[in-house]
């Protein structure tokens, strides 16, 4: 069996099998970037974001400052958008960029170019994979992280727009614009393998279900989804925000590994429904114990996690970029001497 | 020619059902009938609204539901408005909402406009990524009851209590309530930063805001 590394104890708790693992796998494949870490490698947002070589220190950072056992790109859930033509608001140092301006007027305008991965910042993403895989060996996990197709269509389209065509339109039309996009991630995805990533995160935050109904998740999502799952060979952790619970049922049967939850979630009850089908990772709420908790507050959040039977240990959702390192650091520290349920 | 009852039982309908056509038609066919404009719009419209802020809180619609209801209501109050005769005598309460500065994430916001306009309330929007001092600006400027401020990421949550900061700053706190809301606002936090509510979601304001509008119109003086 060998040494166990964060890489192979990242990808047993992922694929469900951490009991091969010595103890839960702890880095965050949703974000890393703190304004912290952009100080202490002098890498600031917004620069951050667009620039290989801050981008690569501030990624690095991950592991080099907070110790988290993996690293994880890009910063933003922007990249498709850009890539498709939206402007953006860069954001300052401790705000993420987001899209300002839609692209399209109608379903059917929505067209994506052959080489769209060679577009925008997808080049940049990959190009800071490969130089971690070269610096960093076979010791740690990297993430490819993909901004998933609702969350891009709302982006390009304009959110509520395309909310109101979930109803007024056929769902055929809808599903086929959500596997337009997701033939863009399975390319970026594709790309980033290819590089040097070796787990992939599809972040979905708009396909919440505080705004969608189980029905819709399991009729047009899961299709969506499977798709995708069928044309990686890598562990998928899907992260959707809020309140999930409903989502529960079928989200196993998209074909990913692992379900990123939210704090809403119970993991208790979570690890309950999907059994053996899906690992469940996340438990350490970003807000109340990350911001603007204390250590104490994270590693009993992170212990309570660990006894639910979580797979991975994560923040519940993006990391604030406001986050006081030695917060983050306590959730590694819990990892670390913690072993699993 | 449709009976009075039919055509606000048709228009409930279509609103509820999201129907912007049916909507359309049956607000013609009230103007024809010469109902009374300002009533259906008020009355019937708002009573449309509540029954899907039921079904929203039964979650037996979702957003998009919720959205298509308030396009076809749109529609018809489009259509109608011309025809009211407007009742000055009740002074509607007066709501200023937006989402605070460097956050985009609105639908949360524009659902509970959708809401609190249903109800009848004067709602004033500043939009999205609002300049902090911009509430109390508008506050001052439109006398409001009530401010409502949302915020979707933790990181510009903190900008809700620099807003309160400032009323107090500006001895007008005691003018008017305020709401916050928010995935990332607990109702904990909100209490701690000395908002008066966080209402767990758009249908539940509707509730929320009449109860403080009532609490501040009995404990408060003098209005602005």
């Amino acid at each position: 069996m060998g040494e166990m590394t964060p890489k192979k104890r990242a990808l047993l708790c992922l694929t469900g099998n951490k009991k091969k693992a010595d103890r839960v796998s702890c880095f965050d494949v949703l974000t890393t970037a703190t304004v912290d870490q952009m100080m202490a490698v002098n890498a600031p947002f917004p620069e951050a974001n667009r620039d290989p070589e801050l981008c690569f220190r501030l990624a690095a950072a991950a592991w080099e400052i907070i110790g988290l056992e993996g690293f994880k790109l890009p910063f933003d859930l922007c990249i498709e958008a850009e890539a498709l033509g939206c402007k953006l608001n860069w954001g300052r140092i401790d705000r993420q960029p987001s899209v300002e301006t839609h692209v399209f007027n109608d379903l059917k305008d929505l067209k994506i170019p052959e080489n769209i991965i060679e577009k925008g910042r997808f080049p940049l993403k990959h190009s800071v994979e490969e130089r971690l895989r070269r610096v960093y060996g076979d010791y740690l996990p990297i993430a490819n992280q993909v901004t998933g197709p609702f969350t891009v269509a709302g982006h390009i389209f304009g959110i509520e727009k395309f909310l109101i065509w979930t109803k007024k339109r056929p769902l055929e039309e809808i599903k086929e614009a959500l596997m337009l996009i997701a033939d863009m991630n399975v390319a970026d995805c594709k790309e980033a393998l290819r590089r040097g990533a070796d787990v992939i995160c599809i972040a979905d935050p708009s396909a919440t279900s505080d705004i969608l109904s189980p029905q819709f998740f399991r009729d047009v999502m899961v299709p969506v989804y499977q798709s995708m799952a069928k044309r990686l060979g890598a562990p998928i952790v899907l992260h959707i925000c809020g309140n999930a619970t409903s989502y529960l049922p079928y989200v196993a049967d998209t074909g990913f590994d692992a379900f990123s939850v939210d704090t809403q979630v119970n993991i208790a009850f979570a690890k309950q429904v999907l059994g053996d089908r899906m690992a469940v990772v996340g438990g350490v709420p970003t807000v109340s114990a990350l911001l603007f908790g204390t250590p104490q507050v994270v590693k009993k959040a992170a212990v309570d996690a660990i006894a639910m039977g979580v797979d991975a240990l994560m923040p519940s959702c993006g990391i604030p970029p406001r986050t006081p390192t030695e917060n983050f650091k306590a959730m590694v520290e819990a990892a670390r001497c913690m072993v699993y349920v | 020619m449709a009976t009075k009852e039919e055509i606000i039982n048709g228009l409930k309908t279509a609103i509820v059902n999201g129907d912007e056509e049916a909507a359309a038609k049956w607000a013609k066919e009230a103007i024809a009938a010469g109902l009374d404009a300002y009533e259906l719009v008020t009355k019937y419209g708002g009573e449309a609204m509540a029954i899907v802020n039921q079904k929203y809180e039964k979650k037996e619609y979702f957003v998009p539901e919720v959205l298509c209801a308030a396009n076809a209501l749109n529609v018809a109050v489009d259509i109608l408005t011309p025809y009211m005769k407007v009742d000055k005598t009740t002074v509607p309460a007066t709501v200023v909402l937006g989402v605070v500065e460097g956050d985009i994430h609105d639908i949360g916001k524009n659902l509970v406009k959708i809401m609190l306009s249903a109800a009848g309330f004067n709602v004033i929007d500043l939009g999205k990524d609002v300049p902090l001092q911009k509430f109390l600006e508008k506050a001052k400027e439109v006398k409001a009851d009530v401010v409502g401020m949302s915020a979707l990421m933790s990181t510009t949550m903190p900008g809700m209590k620099k807003v309160i900061s400032m009323f107090q700053e500006a001895g007008v706190r005691n003018k008017v309530k305020v709401i916050v809301g928010g995935g990332p606002v607990t109702e904990e936090w909100a209490l701690s930063i000395g908002a008066d509510a966080r209402p767990h979601d758009a249908s539940a304001a509707v509730g929320v805001v009449k109860q403080l509008v009532e609490k501040l119109r009995s404990e408060r003086g003098e209005s602005w």
